[in-house]
């Protein structure tokens, strides 16, 4: 024991200026990060306080329910609130099969081949397609090419090739997560690959996979410039304010958020942006925490994980 | 120089032959990781595989279920029978071969469910929809692995909450749910404390009567403890079987005795 010491000729003085210094430098730095984290928390509280301010004063139940005005003041964004929640729904519907669908089989069966990276660059290359293109190819193909004019189905499919990709990047990931003893412990029963997917991966997945969906339709919630060209920027007039029929023209809360500030004749527009603006917000933080409660509640459920 | 590990007993007279390995290789891509084997399995006796680390013991082992099919690049050769049937024969189904042939692994690897799904995941999967029914297979599957006194109470709690132990024992429970012929068991003790260990041990014992077992170690004296027959492997190679107690006491290659009086790895 001696010996090793010795080897360390030289005392090191437990309190050297050298030493303080460094833990200075250390504590300094600790709070410099602490403060990006927290700017994060403050910015957040920021931005919502003051949009919160600018339009509660506009929220009342006829603004929620009511009908949008074309030239009076007072109109309200019934219409738009049921559209923005209509076309989500459309959208999931065709999104969530998909690209959970192309999630397993690349990776669960694809393996390495030529199919998967083909598929991959595929997901990849359409990722990185700007929204605003993907209106216009929406606008072109649903509306122009297939004659269905503005509608709320071809929004939902515009957005279902938007968020495809990210979709299926989730369910890749959340896949990946689920551990592969889990997998062989299910193939060494004599399970099928469809039956350790079904019963085991999948379920072991369910936090990732609802939290990426519930994520994904906050961005489908406020998705804007896609929908513009493809489910237009109008509301039908039908029998009620809740209009099922998907190929009716839909305009969302945001997309109305955006042509108010454009193009509206009503002298109020300013207070309804800013109403539209803070129930959209609303909508979306509310997607948040559901997707952190639910992911967290379906893990426990299924999996007895605490 | 002998050692002097004593075996449990000597071993029971041969009852028939189980499994039987003929000419087989098993390839990595390129690499040769096991070279001509030559192994008949008996039938309700316990079948340790020894050897240093690296040997092949496990890889041997997982191509007695198939296990390989799910690796890629991983290839096995030659002919490997269940009751005279080519498992890897053209028209037989990896999962048949999987449903008469268990395998418990080196990690427990309980599914994060409830206990009771865990145990019964198995006859699901192949079926058994009834509720009484599986409840009574849980039963009887739990008290076959000497956990149900344990988890009685509390089969809806999640199997993740049982020690390393309970868990090992529960994916027992879980291959024998499925009533298979054969138990491979990769290390099934290695990462469980002496106490849990011993119980795994005390288990195979009891498992032996009903079920052929094969059991890969890297510990000798649990092989003498529990095994009726020993394969050493080496390099790749299966140098040498036979009864237990011939193995530690009067091994017939000089590899086996370097290896079993501590010479080597």
């Amino acid at each position: 024991m001696a010996d090793v010491l010795a080897t360390s000729a030289i005392p090191r003085s437990l309190a050297s200026d050298r030493a303080r210094s460094r833990r200075a430098l250390d504590r300094l730095m600790t709070g410099v990060l602490w403060t990006a984290a927290s700017s994060i928390v403050l910015l957040l509280l920021i931005f919502f306080g003051y949009e919160f301010l600018q339009g509660y004063r506009e929220i009342s139940w006829h603004f929620l329910t009511g009908y949008p005005s074309a030239s009076d003041a007072g109109g309200g964004v019934g219409p738009e609130i049921f559209n923005s929640f209509y076309i989500l729904i459309l959208t999931l519907i065709f999104t969530v099969p998909l690209s959970i669908g192309a999630g397993v089989y690349l990776q669960e069966y694809a393996g390495s081949g030529r199919f998967r990276d083909l598929v991959q660059f595929s997901a990849e290359s359409l990722a990185t397609v700007p929204s605003i293109v993907m209106g216009l190819f929406g606008l072109l193909i649903f509306v122009q090419t297939f004659h269905w004019h503005f509608t709320a189905i071809g929004g939902a499919l515009t957005l279902t090739l938007l968020n495809l990709p990210s979709l299926m990047r989730v369910t890749q990931e959340a896949l990946g997560s689920v551990s592969d003893s889990f997998r062989e412990g299910s193939m060494a029963l004599g399970a099928t690959k469809w039956q350790t997917v079904v019963k085991v991966v999948l379920p072991s997945a369910i936090g990732p996979l609802t939290t990426g969906i519930v994520l994904v339709s906050g961005r489908i919630f406020g998705e804007t410039a896609a929908l513009v060209f493809t489910a237009g920027a109008s509301v039908s007039y039908g029998k009620s304010a809740y209009d099922f029929n998907p190929f009716h023209t839909a305009e969302t809360l945001s997309v109305h958020l955006w042509s108010i500030h454009r193009e509206a004749l009503v002298p109020d527009a300013d207070q309804i942006a800013n109403g539209s603006a803070l129930v959209l917000l609303v909508m979306v933080l509310v997607f948040n925490i559901v997707a952190r409660v639910v992911g967290r509640q379906l893990t426990i459920r299924l999996t007895g994980k605490s | 120089m002998m050692a002097t590990v004593q075996t449990q007993q000597p071993p029971l007279p041969t009852t028939g032959e189980k499994m039987k390995v003929e000419n087989t290789d098993i390839f990595y891509g390129t690499f040769r990781a096991i070279k001509n084997a030559n192994l008949s399995i008996p039938d309700r006796r316990v079948m340790a595989l020894i050897g240093p680390s690296g040997c092949g013991k496990s890889t041997f082992l997982r191509a007695l279920n198939r296990m390989h099919d799910l690796t890629p690049g991983a290839r096995v050769t030659g002919t490997i029978t269940l009751d005279g049937t080519d498992i890897y024969g053209a028209d037989v189904d990896p999962v048949t071969v999987r449903h008469r042939i268990g395998m418990v692994f080196q990690r427990p690897n309980p599914f994060p469910k409830s206990i009771f799904e865990n145990v019964v995941y198995g006859p699901r999967i192949h079926g058994e929809n009834n509720h009484s029914k599986l409840a009574e297979i849980a039963e009887r599957s739990l008290r076959q692995a000497a956990l149900w006194d344990e988890v009685k109470d509390r089969l809806e709690r999640s199997a993740l909450d049982l020690s390393g132990g309970q868990q090992q024992r529960l994916c027992i429970a879980r291959v024998l749910a499925v009533n298979p012929e054969v138990i491979l068991m990769d290390e099934p003790a290695s990462a469980l404390d002496p106490i849990a260990t011993s119980k795994i041990e005390d288990l195979i014992g009891e498992l032996k009567r009903d079920y052929t077992v094969v059991i890969v170690t890297h510990s000798m004296q649990q092989a003498a403890r529990i095994s009726d027959f020993t394969t050493f492997f080496l390099l790749g190679d299966l140098v040498e079987v036979g009864t237990t107690s011939d193995i530690f006491t009067r091994p017939k290659d000089k590899r086996t005795e370097d290896y079993i009086t501590g010479r080597y790895g």
